[in-house]
């Protein structure tokens, strides 16, 4: 039962090579998914870009941080008021966004003005902040402008602030990916080592690859105060730009995303020899196992497991009540790439949810790799899922509650089926001990919903007909 | 006392008021059945303008992406469209319009959309023989404009692919309304229905509400089909009810087909609604019914207990659709508001010869300032800096952080709306949108004065 060529893509049959149905007994290795690859034209698709990648999942988590864009509105518009990464001064980050509104002209005679103008303007409307990234969008990376050699300019003039730039069209790539790895790389090449941190612990890391959705952070950061570990900088949850010029001087690179981020934690063991060490920092008991692993590096083991034993005793009664509850419900995961591998193993092993399909946008093999060895047998592991494909994977594995988004959400919710927000969450944090009980709390409260069940009654009882539309 | 026009001075811009071109094609595709808008460009013009109907509608609508990747940035995509429209032909077998919407990437790099639209025609000869998809070019570069003549240019681009000959007329009257909500739409179409006219409303988005069923079916879609396109040349008239948003078809179809046109002022207030339903008149020839009478009566007898006892004297600084901003700000005049600030947010220059801008500037007797190419920031610093004190601010949601952090009532209208539940529901045009907005804007003060214990003992006896 190995690749699936769903009746949908017919007339597409190159997608069978993205969809893999685990059956018994195969040489897993045999099956991986084809990812990363090019989108076909006109599947709805639901990939981003590029830009995306950088400026909305990465850079525009900082708090303190001017996030301009240089190419049209529009690209700015749509990357503001979407997420929910809040901070602790007041959510700069989600109220603004800015543009350098490029116009026809600076399309044929070039922006790099427009872009220094706008530069100048953002600095003095907000005198307090010095920092600033600059991103390319698509027309303004094919015109060419040199966005790097304005920003030395603006810096040569400015010596109070700092900006760094990241090349990232939207056509770059084939998904948001593409933003991510730019960004790291780049940031790792100019900007890391630039800063001296103080020390202030014996134990110091760098947390990589996660962003603060719903404060998860935050709720992070209260056990490595409690187990005294200095964070370096987080890559870049309620972050600040100057702590990410610091996280040369970390002891160790403790990576959740390693999809997003992934990149900058090799770079700095390659070039700063900090090692790399990978956890989960979703899923209850994945939790323990990362302290430990961080507790042990750090050569702390009482310190974690006396905390770990004050979370199992204030949340592990109510993830029981939950998996008493939840046990044997089917579940969809149709994300960015991975949170398939966070989630599969671990809402089955401490909620008893079979996660019984699975959509990445942007995953790579590794992706896959990953989610293959975590997840069930009779389990679809999709590539770049399209929503034809989603209506016909909902038929075939009829799940009881799919964790995407709410566009999708809203679309599966005319054939009953309830969403917990997979990206952004219903009510986070999601991450930690609490938190699994808080993504707990959400899809037992999507699935015994009332309103379910009266949604399936045809109050017209046994005369009812199909629904007719009103011009009809 | 005078009223000053302005545009900002900065080249950049701090929070955008709206979006891109390409966003408001996609709106206006959207309202068409079996219509799957196809966005030529990158991934994100057409997965972030999903996501933003997503916030305001609440609903899934469908759009598809080229998606250009760097090899056809370089050397060229006009591979991409043609393989993107075969593989939405080849999977979607109801669908009859692909409005194949054009963006900065794809402008910048010239893609021919008319050759290849030619191409595909072809194809579709061959291999789509028993069927005919209108494949509609949409010249929407972000680097101009902004959505809203994004919109006017699909609408444009949409009748002038579709209604390609004059037939017998159909005694139908086309209605343009603008962009504006399932509830709006609604009301128009129980006006029409009073009036015994016959009417095609451009695009009939009132299923974008749509219910959740017992057998699972999903109706959310536009109302507005091929064959309503087709019918247009043959109407009575057009109304179109906004200037920037689907005036420019109407003319198109006088102009072609000599369907007389009627720009009405847009029906914000009691005053334009009068205006609509007499224009409405003179073109079909049919009466204004009692029920009309009535329900703008019941609208009077409502504003009328809050005008001068909470709202006169109140400075409210109205920001969205040029269309609608006018409007409320002459609907805030009838009801004793007064709107000190209009922020009006693209490059458009013909603002500055509205007729209904020249009649407030020369009527208004308080001070005023309109805002030309506004952003949300010429807002924000206003407000920050004190050149400008208000009670009120209407708005939509991308500006809530404003009035929340200023603690200024703020009423959401326009789009898009997402920080209050059920709002593309209500009407804000007619006689019943007038007062269901000034019934929100009365419990947006109620609810600031309560919570600012400001004089909230008031609220018993008015």
């Amino acid at each position: 039962m190995p690749m699936v060529l769903l009746k949908c893509d017919k007339d597409i049959p190159e997608r069978e090579k993205h969809i893999y149905l685990k059956a018994p007994d195969e040489d897993t290795r045999d099956y991986l998914p084809l990812s990363n690859a090019a989108t076909i034209p006109g599947t709805l698709s639901e990939r981003g870009c590029a830009f995306c990648g950088a400026k909305l999942v990465i850079g525009g988590v900082l708090k303190d941080t001017i996030q301009m864009i240089h190419g049209p509105l529009g690209c700015a518009y749509d990357t503001w008021h979407t997420k929910r990464y809040p901070t602790d001064n007041g959510h700069f980050n989600m109220k603004y966004v800015w543009s350098t509104d490029m116009k026809e002209s600076h399309i044929v005679f070039g922006g790099e003005k427009r872009l220094e103008k706008s530069m100048h303007e953002a600095f003095d409307a907000m005198p307090d902040v010095k920092r600033m990234i600059v991103y390319t969008t698509c027309p303004t990376a094919l015109i060419g402008d040199d966005i790097k050699a304005v920003a030395k300019k603006v810096m040569d003039a400015r010596p109070d602030v700092d900006v760094f730039t990241v090349e990232c069209p939207g056509f770059s790539g084939v998904s948001q990916s593409k933003g991510h790895h730019v960004l790291n790389i780049g940031w790792i090449n100019e900007k890391v080592g630039t800063l001296e941190p103080e020390i202030t612990s014996p134990y110091t890391m760098n947390f990589i690859g996660d962003f603060n959705i719903q404060g998860d952070t935050q709720l992070l950061q209260t056990y490595w105060d409690r187990l005294g570990i200095q964070v370096i900088a987080h890559f870049t949850g309620n972050g600040t730009y100057d702590d990410l010029r610091k996280m040369h001087r970390a002891q160790l690179n403790v990576v959740n995303c390693a999809r997003s981020s992934g990149y900058i934690a090799n770079e700095l063991k390659k070039q700063y020899g900090i090692p790399r060490l990978d956890i989960d920092s979703w899923g209850f008991n994945y939790m323990a196992e990362g302290i430990r692993k961080i507790c042990a590096f750090f050569g702390i083991e009482e310190k974690g497991e006396a905390l770990i034993a004050e979370e199992y005793a204030l949340w592990k009664p109510k993830l029981d009540w939950y998996k008493e509850r939840l046990k044997g419900t089917r579940m969809a995961i149709w994300t960015g790439g991975p949170r398939l591998w966070h989630w599969t193993k671990s809402v089955e092993d401490d909620l008893g949810v079979e996660v019984v399909a699975m959509s990445s946008k942007f995953g790579h093999e590794e992706d896959f790799e990953k989610v293959i060895a975590r997840g069930r047998e009779g389990t679809y592991y999709i590539d770049d899922g399209n929503e034809l494909e989603f209506f016909e994977i909902i038929d075939l594995v009829k799940p009881d509650v799919i964790f995407t988004g709410p566009r999708v959400g809203e679309l599966v919710k005319k054939q009953h089926i309830p969403y917990v927000n997979g990206h952004a969450y219903h009510n986070g944090p999601y991450m930690g001990f609490e938190g699994f009980v808080n993504l707990a709390r959400d899809m037992y409260n999507a699935v015994n919903n009332p309103l379910l069940k009266l949604a399936a009654k045809d109050i017209r009882g046994a005369n009812r007909i199909a629904y007719k539309e009103a011009a009809e | 006392m005078s009223c000053e026009i302005t545009s900002k001075d900065r080249a950049g811009i701090i929070n955008p008021m709206f979006d891109c071109q390409p966003a408001g094609a996609q709106y206006a595709g959207i309202g068409v059945k079996d219509s799957i808008p196809l966005v030529h460009g990158g991934q994100g013009c057409s997965m972030f303008v999903r996501l933003l109907f997503a916030q305001h509608f609440k609903e899934n609508f469908d759009i598809a992406s080229t998606s250009l990747h760097e090899e056809s940035a370089v050397f060229g995509g006009n591979k991409r469209m043609e393989e993107g429209v075969q593989v939405l032909v080849n999977r979607y077998p109801e669908l009859r319009v692909i409005p194949i919407i054009t963006t900065c990437s794809t402008e910048v790099i010239g893609d021919d959309v008319e050759g290849t639209i030619n191409v595909l025609n072809r194809w579709l000869k061959e291999n789509h023989p028993d069927r005919k998809v209108h494949l509609v070019p949409v010249h929407t570069p972000s680097f101009k404009g902004s959505h809203v003549s994004g919109y006017d240019e699909c609408v444009k681009a949409m009748v002038k692919t579709m209604s390609k000959t004059k037939a017998k007329p159909n005694g139908k009257l086309n209605v343009f309304p603008g962009w504006v909500n399932p509830g709006d739409v609604a009301l128009l179409k129980s006006y029409l229905k009073d009036m015994g006219v016959d009417a095609t409303v451009f695009m009939d988005t009132e299923d974008f509400d749509s219910p959740m069923l017992p057998d699972k079916t999903n109706h959310t879609h536009g109302r507005t089909t091929v064959e309503d396109f087709q019918g247009a040349p043959n109407a009575v008239g057009s109304i179109a009810l906004a200037r920037y948003e689907g005036a420019s078809a109407a003319e198109y179809l006088r102009d072609e087909f000599e369907v007389p046109a009627i720009v009405s002022p847009t029906p914000y207030g009691i005053k334009n609604t009068d205006d609509m339903l007499e224009a409405i008149s003179r073109l079909t020839g049919k009466e204004i019914p009692d029920s009309l009478v009535r329900e703008r009566g019941i609208a009077l007898d409502a504003l009328q207990d809050l005008a001068h006892m909470f709202f006169a004297d109140k400075k409210v600084a109205l920001f969205g659709h040029p269309d609608l901003v006018i409007g409320l700000a002459q609907f805030c005049r009838e009801v004793q508001l007064k709107p000190v600030l209009l922020l009006l947010g693209d490059d458009n220059n013909k603002y500055k010869k509205d007729p209904r801008i020249l009649e407030l500037k020369n009527s208004v007797e308080h001070d005023m300032e309109i805002v030309c190419n506004a952003d949300l920031w010429d807002l924000e610093r206003r407000i920050r800096d004190k050149e400008v004190e208000l009670d009120l601010i209407m708005g939509h949601s991308k500006g809530r952080y404003i009035a929340i952090d200023n603690n200024i009532p703020m009423v959401r209208v326009g789009f898009p709306t997402f920080d209050r539940a059920g709002l593309y529901r209500k009407p804000t045009i007619g006689y019943k949108g007038a007062m269901e907005l000034g019934e929100a804007i009365a419990n947006a003060l109620f609810a600031h004065m309560e919570y600012n214990k400001n004089k909230e003992w008031i609220l018993n006896t008015w």
